[in-house]
């Protein structure tokens, strides 16, 4: 569905590539996540994939067609993004914001029919926030403003699904159930996702497939295992760690700095 | 409901604007009188359709420019405008509607300057539209313009000059059925266009960059809804001066009842600025009779208030 | 006596003193006002003036006299150039400066106030007293005030008009300006004259209703002999308008009370008699 191949990119009046050589793949019921440190290229890579911006070297496909060659309508009935940052503007309710959803199936001039609000309460259910659809947006959590943003994604009955560092700044609940509802929604709902997070943990434990970049450049891509050494975190990372396994996933442990050489 | 309310009382507005006014017409020869067949009912409609499209194109670049503050007249239309009137006079142009042509074109150009500096890399496909320089180069275009128009008033023959001012704070007096004609014709086109970019308005609510991703072809959205709202307002300056208020304040009024779907906000609010231009013209003609008062200081009077009401209302909410 | 007492008063009031003590009438004076321009002509000071408005024009003789520019506000600088020992200047905020700034440079100068017909003649009599021609000034003073008393018009014979100043927003002329005392000298009746100001915005539809039988306006030499907004339909409403009942006055003639106001009084009688 979606695929990069050898993707390069620098932005104008930039000193150096924000990305470099960069491949990825996300098919159906596939959970790609990619990891790296501060400017690592991480947002680039969703906004070339994307068709936001054209890459310089490489190409980045959606459904076999050049992203950026895509209308933005019709890209947004297969892709459904949550991006790192909204900022809305106007009071709304949760059910009139994951209405918007439905605008890449609306015609111009009609009117929203029944099939598009039964899409809006199955994109509800799925996240799990049916009771919140009535509640002005305002009087959310984090963790719940968060989920009713999937399920305006979701509204949209993408076939890929992506996020640009969701669990942000989601407490350890939320942060966990967000994840849980993205593993879910892959399984369940048959869905790809491509997710851009810091979190390596998490990603090692819900992810089917790891890309790790550093300064633009892939470092490490495969299966959580593969990619999340100790030797690839502390480079990439520049930080002792220590690995341990958590459900056949490696899950790293940051360690403290000796007393001499701490600042 | 709300809806009907709202007809009924654009339909109040229209007929006080018709029935009421410094000449006295007594009821009975209301419909045989000259002066409202000929006077009243062209203005009232030039002022309903003036009204109507600065709530439109008011409420348009508001969602445009993600600012509540928005006023079709921060764009520098009416400096633009009111260049083009003194350079008309200055320049002893004849004929009717030599002022109104002018005043048009000059915030044509003014339009085209601002459009201009807003577009960040090329007028092409990359270019793209940035409203807060549309804002900044809006003020910035309008000072610059007033800065001429005061210099060529201050170095020329100064009373025809003076009275220009006049017209530029806003009258319908020149309405006639010509008038009428032309605003009726010429703003069903800039209407639809922001109509028909109702939804996509709703979804630039959440951001250029979510309302891209769910499916707004956000660069033609923008420059559609800049150029409609101020073709609209162009119109507006050149058949009746610069009335504020109205498009800053209406849309906010009107949001209050319908909430900010664009589908539902546009339509009220074309109707909503319609009948309160209306009602303000018919107070300006009738409160300090025989004299008249200029129809943009009525509004201006009547707007101040509402929005400090406003003001309070979304500061305790 | 007591008029002579009320007039002495009325010219003291109206006058700035100088500081320095008069020696013998001015012989280079600078008028900032086309009617005080007139008027010194009118008495006999005309080889006396050294210095006009650029609005100055009457009588032909003046054109001779360097325009000193714009007599409200003047051009200090250029006024001083001409090395006046007397300005004359019209009464009214930015002049006050004005002479202010020309009397710490040591030149006098005298404010005088001249807005209707009855300001005339104490006006004429000021400049004939400072010119030491007060006895030409004398006759023509007398003169000029027989102008300001004239019987009212009757309302139900006398011709009606209204001066239209401006049209888009409509301008009028009311009670207590020159023009509206002229019309009433020449037996016409301003439709305005209810409204207390010199000049006032209203409905063109009052302008309709109260059906004026001409309509007024000043213009310039050059102009054609409809003004523009004689063929707007919103203004066809208005009968006059509709018949062409148009009063072009030339506004050299009409705009500025002076020596010539009875002359224009009679032009506007002729006018309305058509």
């Amino acid at each position: 569905m979606l695929r990069l191949a050898g993707v390069s990119y620098r932005y104008p009046g930039a000193s150096r590539d924000a990305l470099s050589a960069v491949s990825l793949s996300v098919g159906p019921r596939e959970f790609h996540a990619v990891l790296g440190p501060n400017g690592s290229g991480k947002t680039t890579l969703v906004r070339i994939a994307l068709g936001a911006l054209q890459p310089l070297v490489g190409r980045a496909d959606v459904d076999g067609r050049s992203a950026s060659s895509w209308p933005r309508h019709d890209l947004a009935r297969l892709v459904g993004v949550v991006p790192q940052r909204e900022d809305n503007l106007f009071p709304q309710r949760v059910r009139e914001t994951v209405l918007l959803g439905r605008y890449p199936h609306l015609t111009l001039w009609g009117r929203e029919r029944a099939e598009d609000h039964a899409a809006v309460d199955r994109a509800l259910a799925s996240c799990d926030a049916q009771h919140l659809a009535d509640r002005w947006l305002w009087t959310l959590s984090g963790g719940e403003y968060q989920r009713v943003r999937v399920a305006r994604a979701l509204a949209q009955e993408p076939k890929l699904l992506v996020l640009d560092e969701p669990g942000m700044s989601l407490d350890l609940r939320h942060e966990m159930g967000l994840f849980e509802l993205v593993r879910g929604l892959v399984e369940m709902n048959g869905l790809g996702v491509l997710m851009i997070t810091h979190d390596l943990n998490l990603a090692a434990r819900f992810a089917d497939s790891l890309l790790l970049l550093e300064g633009g450049r892939p470092v490490a891509a495969g299966a959580p295992a593969e990619v999340l050494t100790q030797a690839t975190v502390e480079t990439v990372f520049s930080w002792p760690v220590a690995m341990q396994t958590v459900d056949g996933r490696p899950q790293m442990i940051p360690l403290r700095q000796p007393k001499e050489s701490r600042p | 409901m709300r809806w009907t309310l709202l007809v009924v009382v654009a339909v109040l507005a229209l007929v006080a604007s018709v029935a009421l006014g410094p000449a006295a017409v007594p009821l009975p020869e209301l419909l045989h009188s000259d002066i409202v067949w000929n006077l009243r009912a062209p203005r009232a409609l030039l002022a309903f359709l003036v009204g109507g499209s600065l709530g439109v194109a008011g409420a348009g670049l508001q969602a445009l420019v993600r600012n509540p503050l928005a006023d079709p007249f921060l764009l520098g239309l009416s400096g633009g405008a009111g260049l083009g009137a003194v350079l008309a006079i200055a320049l002893h142009l004849s004929g009717p509607w030599a002022l109104p042509i002018a005043a048009f074109v000059g915030a044509l150009a003014a339009l085209g300057l601002v459009y201009r500096l807003g577009l960040i890399g090329g007028t092409g496909r990359g270019g793209a539209l940035d409203p807060r320089i549309l804002l900044l180069g809006g003020v910035a275009i309008g000072a610059f313009a007033a800065a001429i128009t005061t210099a060529i008033v201050a170095l020329a023959d100064a009373a025809e000059l003076r009275n220009a001012f006049l017209w530029l704070w806003g009258g319908l007096s020149g309405a006639s059925w010509d008038s009428v004609l032309l605003v009726v014709l010429y703003v069903p086109i800039p209407l639809a266009v922001l109509l028909a970019a109702s939804r996509p308005l709703d979804l630039l609510a959440l951001g250029e960059e979510s309302a891209g991703y769910l499916g707004a072809d956000v660069e033609a959205v923008k420059r559609r809804v800049y150029l409609a709202a101020s073709l609209l307002t162009a119109v507006a300056v050149a058949v009746s001066g610069v009335i504020g208020f109205v498009g800053l304040v209406v849309p906010h009024l009107v949001r209050i009842t319908w909430g900010h779907r664009h589908r539902a906000l546009l339509p009220a609010a074309f109707l909503g600025g319609g009948a309160l231009l209306a009602f303000a013209d018919t107070l300006a003609r009738t409160v300090v009779a025989p004299r008249e008062l200029p129809v943009g200081v009525v509004t201006a009077l009547i707007g101040v208030p509402v929005f400090a009401l406003l003001l309070r209302r979304w500061t305790i909410a | 006596m007591l008029r002579r007492l009320l007039f002495v008063v009325l010219v003291l009031a109206s006058c700035r003193p100088s500081g320095r003590p008069a020696v013998g009438p001015p012989r280079r004076i600078v008028s900032l006002l086309p009617s005080f321009t007139e008027i010194l002509f009118a008495i006999g000071a005309g080889d006396r003036v050294v210095g006009r408005t650029k609005w100055c024009d009457y009588p032909p003789a003046a054109l001779a006299v360097p325009s000193v520019g714009e007599g409200l506000p003047p051009n200090v600088e250029a006024v001083a150039a001409r090395h006046p020992d007397l300005v004359v200047l019209y009464n009214a905020g930015p002049n006050v400066t004005a002479a202010e700034q020309l009397e710490r440079i040591g030149i006098r100068t005298v404010l005088i106030d001249l807005n209707r017909l009855e300001d005339l003649g104490p006006a004429t009599r000021t400049l004939g007293r400072l010119t030491g021609f007060a006895a030409r000034a004398e006759s023509l003073a007398a003169f000029l005030d027989s102008l300001s008393h004239q019987p009212p018009p009757s309302s139900t014979t006398s011709t009606t008009l209204a001066f239209v100043v401006w049209d888009n927003p409509p301008i009028i002329i009311g009670h207590g300006s020159y023009l509206d005392e002229l019309a009433t000298a020449a037996g016409a009746r301003n439709v305005f004259s209810d409204i207390p100001a010199p000049s006032a915005q209203v409905s063109l539809e009052t302008i309709a209703a109260r059906n004026p039988q001409w309509i007024a306006v000043l213009s310039d030499s050059g102009m054609p002999s409809l003004p523009g907004f004689a063929k707007r339909r919103e203004w066809r409403a208005v009968r006059a308008v509709r018949d062409g009942h148009f009063l072009m006055l030339p506004g050299s003639l009409f705009g500025r009370p002076g020596p010539r106001s009875g002359e224009a009084i009679r032009q506007l009688r002729a006018l309305l008699a058509r």
